[in-house]
């Protein structure tokens, strides 16, 4: 491996901007860091050329641990997006700069510049000044500059960042070649898309100092696992669809999956389905649809880009529209389309024409948070809940909505609750109250799948706590956390407890266990947490690490609904003071 | 990110504010008026005198003393400037600690105080019971009332010059640079002396020169602390001011105007020098 970070976090006053972060870079290969800005991912690169230090973690190049070692000797080479050229020298003394430093002969120096500038096509501009080239000129001589001393990896700060658009496409064709000629390992950065995909070998996509996703461009763009990923790379229309045996239902209208996860089907729940605007079709009507249908709609918008035609489809299908959800998190469900130019010959559309909608394909995302819904005994406690500062900026981040709907059952004092199934969109959230630990066990009798509870105010949350009560809750508290903490730009630590009076030979076993949870968290959902393992009461020990401030988290994950009561009855019996997440799944039977 | 590419400019630009033949007018008026007549009318009055007169006042051997300590006192105090207005300058701009507005501000005290007020505490301090003075005393270094003292005070004069010069220049100076040579592989004094002192020199340069046209000029504060023996702590300012409570003033005017040519020379000597500089530095294509 070329390049090795391992949980790597860096924090600025304490809040981290680079959250554990672990990736394996392999020796040639061409790795674009890509997030928005603010996503940590300047910060990352500027932690492996050694200029900013790192709080926690470890990172290698080439097998060696270079973390406390200095910028002057990782030896790797660097190129800013403002050029960082040395002004008052010439091309030739700025490429020279890295040799001179190192004391290379005078001769050598010069043949390996003459090297250089034929590599970035710039032979014969040795004495001119900086301020004598243009842009692209400039950077090229910066891309020369940080390959002079034959670094190991060649890390790319947004370099095309002050370039226009020509080029920037010349200037990225370069560097390609470049990369490819010298088979160095280079780490791009940037916030560009269409320039990650360009480029890229793999991608690693970043928000709130979190490696959200990594892959092969076309895996991502295809398959992503995340709204932020789905929405990031290229345009995409998240909507919710209930998933069950038979396919993929949006509303009352079915549509026949083509959704290739592996993720077991149980019994029908809310999904995230992603439909990318190439993959919707339309047609004068239902039948004239090559695709499945999907739903009717009226055209709103048409904007004409050259190769491409964008519009915005307004569904009007009363059954359609109320399950679907749009960026913003309205329940107006407009859908974006592109369309090429043949598509455009074939079917001609007005401003405000009626339509028909079918989809190609349909990705679903693996998330098993898909929505959230609001639940309290009144509407206007419905209402109060549903405006909770962190609830809504949960949903914005999830590019997620929140439905509302009145429980009488939750009522204070009357402990009422029918045991009749119903189906919930998304996780249940509730009010702290003093009878929280009923009303979770209510919603979950009523077939809720995750019960959110929510204190008034609650901070967005610095650290997150997660602890399952039992192995066969493992696997969906994982999946939920990871869904959850992709949204926060929190730490994830994984708490156990063993008993007090614990043989010493069976303490490696606990470490054991939390160690095969973190790595499966990794492996599987991308996932990075640090791991607590405590002796004593699980729920004194939870209740002692969450008094110690308000800006915590805490998720568990049950199999049993009345486990509940029995291994946390103490922790919940008064008003949680911080958010709480209950997971809980019914054990897979097996089949 | 070219923000040496404005260096050269045509006499008369588009501009977005009308009147630059008001405002021209204006400049050349009150340059004429406030330094170029006065100025004349101190040559004519030297120019009353003959050949043999003028070179003999020049040439005389107290005045030829005021010069070596006016000029050598001055460019020394400078020298001093530009190596601890530097450090100033750099511990200002590239650190954060607390009392930062306080001392930022106290940089520009020389710039208000009346110089005679600063003369008179500089003398207090540094004579020989003074607070500063009692302690050199022992080691037979005479602070006030020698040349020392006179540089001491032009230091103190020309101090801020240095610093506010330099300052907006390390300001700009960008970190990028610092480590672009650093993952190049260059330590802590290479880059100092290859990435950013060639970056500040042009700043560094017109702070010298202003502290040292400052030091030439300086009257109030040199006065009290130097004792002014003549031949050995009299400044040419004070000269001057002797030959005109004397009446001479064609003397006055005779030195007037070798002070003037001398610093005109030096002063023009910088310019040039840093024209030089800034032209090495943008090139000249553009």
């Amino acid at each position: 491996m070329s390049i090795t970070l391992d949980q790597v976090t860096k924090r600025y006053q304490g809040i981290p901007v680079v959250n554990d972060v672990s990736v394996e870079i392999g020796n040639g290969e061409f790795f674009v860091l890509l997030g928005p800005s603010g996503s940590g991912k300047s910060t990352l690169l500027r932690a492996i050329a050694g200029l900013t230090g790192v709080n926690h973690g470890r990172i290698a190049l080439h097998g060696r641990d270079v973390t406390h070692v200095s910028a002057r000797e990782r030896g790797v080479g660097l190129v800013f997006q403002n050029y960082a050229l040395f002004r008052h020298m010439t091309v030739a003394d700025n490429i020279e700069f890295a040799l001179r430093v190192r004391r290379v002969k005078r001769a050598d120096r010069a043949q390996r510049r003459k090297e250089l500038l034929r590599l970035v096509a710039l032979e014969g501009m040795d004495e001119r000044l900086p301020a004598q080239l243009s842009g692209g000129q400039q950077q090229r001589v910066a891309v020369a500059r940080a390959l002079a001393h034959k670094p190991e990896v060649l890390l790319l700060d947004e370099p095309f960042g002050a370039l226009d658009a020509k080029i920037r496409e010349e200037l990225r064709r370069t560097i390609r070649q470049v990369q490819r000629e010298l088979g160095i390992t280079t780490v791009l950065v940037t916030h560009d898309q269409e320039e990650a995909f360009a480029l890229a070998d793999r991608i690693g996509v970043m928000n709130l100092g979190r490696l959200l996703e990594m892959g092969r461009p076309d895996e991502l763009y295809t398959r992503p696992a995340t709204r932020f990923v789905a929405t990031f790379l290229g345009a995409a229309n998240l909507l919710l669809a209930r998933q069950s045996k038979s396919g993929i239902r949006f509303g009352s209208q079915q549509v026949i999956s083509h959704a290739r996860d592996g993720a077991p089907v149980g019994r029908e729940h809310e999904v995230v389905a992603v439909l990318r605007p190439e993959e919707v079709e339309i047609a004068p009507t239902r039948e004239a649809l090559d695709a499945n249908y999907l739903a009717a709609g009226t055209v709103e918008e048409v904007v004409f880009t050259g190769a491409l035609e964008r519009m915005r489809i307004r569904l009007t299908n009363g059954a359609t529209e109320a399950q679907l959800a749009v960026a913003n998190g309205d329940a107006g469900a407009f859908i974006e389309v592109t369309r090429t130019q043949p598509e455009q010959r074939a079917f001609q559309v007005q401003l405000g024409q009626h339509v028909a909608v079918g989809v190609r394909r349909i990705h679903v995302l693996p998330t098993p948070l898909s929505s959230f819904t609001a639940c309290a005994a009144s509407e206007s406690e419905v209402d109060v809940l549903s405006h909770q500062p962190l609830l809504v900026e949960l949903a914005t981040r999830m590019k997620t909505r929140v439905a509302s709907r009145v429980e009488p059952a939750l009522a204070e004092g009357k402990g009422e609750c029918s045991s009749r199934e119903d189906s919930f969109s998304g996780a249940a959230v509730i009010a702290s109250s003093p009878g929280a630990l009923k009303s979770i066990e209510c919603l979950l009798e009523r077939g809720a799948e995750e019960v959110f509870v929510l204190p008034p105010n609650a901070p967005s949350p610095q650290r997150v706590l997660i602890h399952w009560a039992d192995e066969g809750a493992r696997a969906a508290t994982l999946a939920v956390s990871a869904s959850l903490l992709r949204h926060l730009s929190a730490e994830a630590i994984y708490l156990d407890v063993m008993p007090h009076g614990t043989p010493d030979k069976q303490r490696p076993y606990g470490m054991r266990a939390l160690l095969d949870a973190r790595s499966e968290a990794h492996a599987v959902h991308g996932l990075e947490m640090r791991t607590e393992l405590r002796f004593g009461n699980i729920a004194s020990e939870l209740g002692r690490q969450l008094g110690e401030s308000t800006d915590q988290l805490l998720i568990l994950g049950v199999s049993e609904i009345s486990g509940l009561a029995q291994r946390f009855g103490e922790l919940l019996s008064g008003t949680p003071r911080w958010p709480l997440l209950v997971v809980y799944r019914e054990p897979e039977v097996a089949a | 990110m070219n923000a040496t590419a404005t260096a050269m400019k045509p006499l008369r630009q588009p501009s977005v504010l009308p009147g630059f033949g008001l405002t021209f007018g204006f400049t050349t008026f009150f340059l004429s008026a406030v330094v170029l007549l006065p100025l004349a009318a101190l040559v004519m009055m030297a120019s009353r005198l003959h050949w043999g007169e003028f070179l003999e006042i020049i040439f005389a051997p107290r005045a030829m003393g005021s010069y070596r300590l006016s000029f050598g006192a001055s460019l020394l105090a400078a020298t001093i400037n530009l190596v601890f207005g530097f450090i100033i300058a750099w511990t200002l701009v590239r650190y954060e600690f607390p009392g930062k507005k306080i001392i930022d501000a106290l940089i520009d005290m020389p710039f208000a105080l009346p110089t005679a007020v600063s003369g008179i505490a500089l003398t207090t301090v540094f004579a020989q019971n003074g607070w500063i003075g009692q302690y050199l005393e022992p080691f037979g270094i005479k602070v006030a009332y020698t040349w020392i003292g006179v540089t001491v005070a032009l230091t103190l004069i020309g101090m801020p010059f240095m610093v506010r010069t330099v300052q907006p220049a390390l300001e700009e100076v960008q970190r990028d640079l610092e480590d672009a040579a650093e993952t190049l592989g260059a330590g802590r004094f290479h880059i100092f002396r290859r990435i950013i002192l060639p970056t500040v020199l042009p700043a560094l340069l017109t702070g010298f020169t202003l502290a040292f046209a400052r030091g030439v000029g300086e009257y109030g504060s040199v006065i009290f602390i130097s004792g002014n023996l003549p031949y050995k702590t009299e400044i040419t300012p004070l000269l001057i001011v002797i030959k005109l409570e004397e009446f001479d003033y064609k003397g006055a005017a005779a030195l007037g105007s070798v002070m003037l040519l001398i610093s005109f020379i030096m002063l023009l000597a910088i310019n040039l020098l840093q024209a030089w500089g800034r032209k090495r530095q943008t090139g000249a294509g553009r």
